[in-house]
């Protein structure tokens, strides 16, 4: 299992559009970004629906579940920062609730062997400062809905 | 078919040294390898009117200064000091082919007679791709905090789903690797001298799973450059030309800070070659060499997959069996592709292109070549493909 305890991690800086996806992850909330006219979901945040055009976005609560889209398991150590905890699988998942809007994360509380396409996974909140709360990832828990 | 299928053709190629470490100034680079290709063509330097590049260094982390770690447009006319230059342009979306397809339409709008086209490659200092400081901004906010972003990690991903979703083994890329590397042996300007074998493939070190360290090009310091001009001035100089007969670009959009690697390399390269089939009149049953942007392995399997040469899923599964050697089906990457000759991006590729229609290729010389295919950049992030042709027909 990746030695995250060691690891500093840059800091996110809410800008203009991502800021409401920010103060929703410091409340615990999995918020995207929906054209309020197609529906749509889109992550990263842009200023207008990448499916219809509008310019009618509201970020809204989503269900943090979903699978792995994709991965990679880092082993280079370029970066001393997050060194020590090489190697680690970073993930890129697509909720259930929000098709085509792709989340990146860490797969925490797991080996990174773990990390496959298509394995059902949960956000998990994991605060960065008092500020910044990181959306993460685990493997979905037995008995848990889907 | 293309209006303009065949009546543009490039003429010299010129190379500088490609080296491991940043000793002379890029600008240094670039202009060597300018001047080589101009002298290639039988040209002097003041026949040359136009001027176009793609200046952009790929790594992340590392400061721009023109001259040192690119070489833009302004650097280049101010070393060249033109007397008849008439017009120039730099690239921001589809890399250097771009470039080279912009200076085509320069010459066929009669603006300019003879342009030349450059990329040079710096190599800084220190990790390539570096995360940011102890802040992420923009884009950056949502993939930097995880440790992503990082040398080949968004190459990566794409390799792993495609790996998966297709039930595929990554040791079938020892093939490609090893082939190409016997194929730069016999380029004189490759930057690796030794073979590579399929067990130092399947030992070496992974870099970003499921990425290992040869299939990931190693960063250089270096430049290419060629000239193009109209197919009759082409004629009258001093090498045999290759006639551009079609071109084409990436059509599908993509959102910024959205994993690229992750959207649909399929409709990417597909949209590029399907405007380069339909110009040039040709199939990927009529290419007899095919040069394919290789800066990381995996991108290999976009390119086959997508411009037609094989069926999704099979790209791992076509490239087995001799196919890609000089004497195959499908001679690719007959250079040694940018992991033989260093990470100079897709003019390299350009270049074989040019060479092996030409007749131009030495001692890698693909016997009996009329259809040369090239795609020049990565499909899923600014790709383009072009296919140049020994005899306009």
């Amino acid at each position: 299992m990746s030695d995250w305890s060691k690891v500093t991690r840059p800091i996110p800086v809410p800008n203009e559009l991502s800021k409401p996806f920010w103060d929703a992850a410091k409340q615990g909330v999995l918020a995207l970004q929906r054209c309020q006219s197609c529906g749509h979901f889109q992550q990263p945040p842009y200023p207008t629906c990448v499916n219809c055009m509008s310019i009618d976005l509201k970020f809204e609560p989503v269900a943090g579940k979903g699978a792995i889209y994709a991965y990679t398991i880092m082993y280079h150590t370029g970066d001393k920062r997050f060194a020590p905890a090489v190697p680690y699988a970073s993930i890129i998942v697509e909720l259930d609730a929000a098709p085509g809007a792709l989340l990146v994360g860490n797969l925490l509380e797991a080996p990174y062997t773990e990390a496959k396409v298509g394995r059902r996974v949960e956000v998990v909140f994991q605060p960065l400062n008092d500020d910044i709360t990181l959306p993460q990832f685990r493997l979905a828990r037995a008995g848990g809905a889907s | 078919m293309w209006d303009n299928r065949c009546k543009i053709a490039v003429s010299g190629v010129g190379f500088s040294q490609a080296t491991r470490s940043a000793e002379t100034p890029l600008a240094a680079h670039a202009l060597q390898a300018v001047k080589a290709a101009v002298e290639d063509s039988g040209l002097a330097m003041p026949d040359i009117d136009g001027l176009a590049t793609y200046p952009e260094l790929p790594a992340t982390g590392h400061t721009t200064v023109d001259g040192i770690s690119i070489v833009s447009v302004n650097c280049m006319m101010a070393m060249l000091k033109l007397p008849n230059l008439t017009w120039h342009i730099q690239t921001g979306s589809v890399n250097i082919g771009g470039a080279v397809q912009q200076a085509t339409n320069a010459l066929l709008a009669g603006v300019c007679k003879y342009a030349v086209v450059w990329r040079a490659m710096h190599n800084p200092r220190g990790t390539y791709q570096n995360l940011p400081g102890a802040q992420a901004t923009g884009p950056l906010q949502f993939t930097a905090p995880y440790g992503f972003g990082g040398p080949g990690q968004f190459h990566a991903v794409a390799y792993a789903r495609w790996l998966e979703r297709h039930n595929q083994q990554r040791e079938k890329m020892a093939t490609l690797t090893v082939t190409q590397r016997k194929h730069g042996l016999k380029n004189p300007h490759s930057y690796f001298k030794v073979p590579l074998t399929r067990e130092e493939y399947l030992n070496s070190r992974m870099i970003a799973h499921p990425l290992c360290l040869y299939d990931c090009d190693i960063p250089v310091q270096g430049a290419v450059a060629i000239v193009l001009t109209t197919a009759e001035r082409a004629r009258d100089l001093k090498p045999r030309p290759a006639y551009l007969a079609g071109y084409g670009q990436r059509l599908v959009f993509e959102v910024a800070g959205r994993i690229p690697s992750l959207s649909n390399y399929m409709d990417a390269g597909r949209s590029s070659a399907q405007l380069t089939w339909q110009r040039s009149g040709f199939t990927p049953k009529d290419v007899d060499v095919a040069q394919i942007y290789d800066g990381f392995a995996s991108s290999v399997i976009y390119g086959l997959e997508s411009y037609g040469f094989c069926k999704e899923g099979e790209a791992l599964d076509f490239i087995q069996g001799g196919r890609i050697e000089l004497d195959g089906d499908l001679p690719l990457n007959t250079f040694g592709g940018s992991l033989s000759t260093g990470r100079i991006h897709g003019l390299w590729h350009i270049i074989e292109g040019v060479l092996q229609a030409s007749g131009r290729a030495g001692e890698r010389q693909v016997k009996d070549v009329n259809v040369s295919f090239v795609g020049a950049s990565a499909p899923i992030v600014e790709g383009t493909t072009f296919i140049f042709v020994k005899e306009p027909y």
